[in-house]
């Protein structure tokens, strides 16, 4: 089995099959077009996305719906096709939808709503779509004020 | 913000290297052509701002940060 060497997960062993491709890579990151998706017991839910070029890259990412549980989002024709799907024969649960997390030191987390992470499970193709509507931004507070102020009940 | 009227195939130049088209209009769309020079970045407004906060999730995160978030995320 290939093996590729981390900052974060040291040594890992993967198998070719387990490897997400962005055809078309990232913004800010289009020439990274193989990662793979670290899903480990300690961090649960956070998944990471460990690109396979840069050891030092890997970027945190959450389930959109463990965010915002009425989260949906309609890919483009253009986007589906990235990932080998058409609008017709696509069903949701063939995708996983992930936000990447930004920790900024000091700051609350934000995520990505505005530019979800979709990955055809059947394929592994996966491509960042940028929604086209204005309902999310691309540093949504990860948990609100509401959450962090939480009065304890008299 | 400066406001101009254009009708499809006009165009208007900014600076003398960039020029913007109206190429063609259809229900609430515009298609645009732009030409400029190679040295200018040319972005969709949401694509700059998915790509900074790409460039600021890529960021290595300390061990303490995570802790805290999860801790958060689980309660």
């Amino acid at each position: 089995m290939p093996q590729v060497a981390t900052d974060r997960f040291g040594t890992v062993e993967y198998s070719q099959e387990s490897v997400i491709e962005f055809p078309q890579g990232l913004p800010g990151f289009e020439s990274e077009h193989q990662f793979l998706l670290m899903e480990q017991p300690q961090t649960q839910p956070i998944v990471f996305l460990q690109s396979l070029m840069r050891r030092e890259l890997s970027f945190l990412a959450l389930p959109v719906t463990a965010i915002d549980p009425d989260y949906g989002l309609q890919l483009s024709t253009d986007d589906l096709a990235v990932i080998g799907l058409t609008a017709e024969q696509t069903i949701p649960l063939q995708l996983a939808l992930l936000a990447i997390i930004c920790v900024d030191e000091g700051m609350p987390p934000t995520a990505n709503l505005l530019g979800p992470v979709a990955i055809n499970r059947d394929n592994r193709r996966a491509i960042q779509a940028i929604r086209d509507d204005s309902r999310y931004s691309a540093t949504h507070p990860l948990f609100s004020p509401v959450d962090q102020t939480e009065t304890v009940c008299s | 913000m400066l406001v101009i009227r254009r009708r499809a195939g006009e165009s208007v130049f900014i600076g003398d290297e960039v020029e913007i088209e109206i190429l063609e209009m259809t229900g609430s769309q515009v298609k645009l052509g732009i030409r400029a020079p190679k040295h200018i970045t040319v972005l969709r407004k949401e694509i700059r701002s998915i790509r900074q906060a790409n460039l600021a999730a890529s960021q290595p995160i300390s061990t303490t940060s995570l802790e805290n978030m999860l801790e958060q995320l689980r309660r």
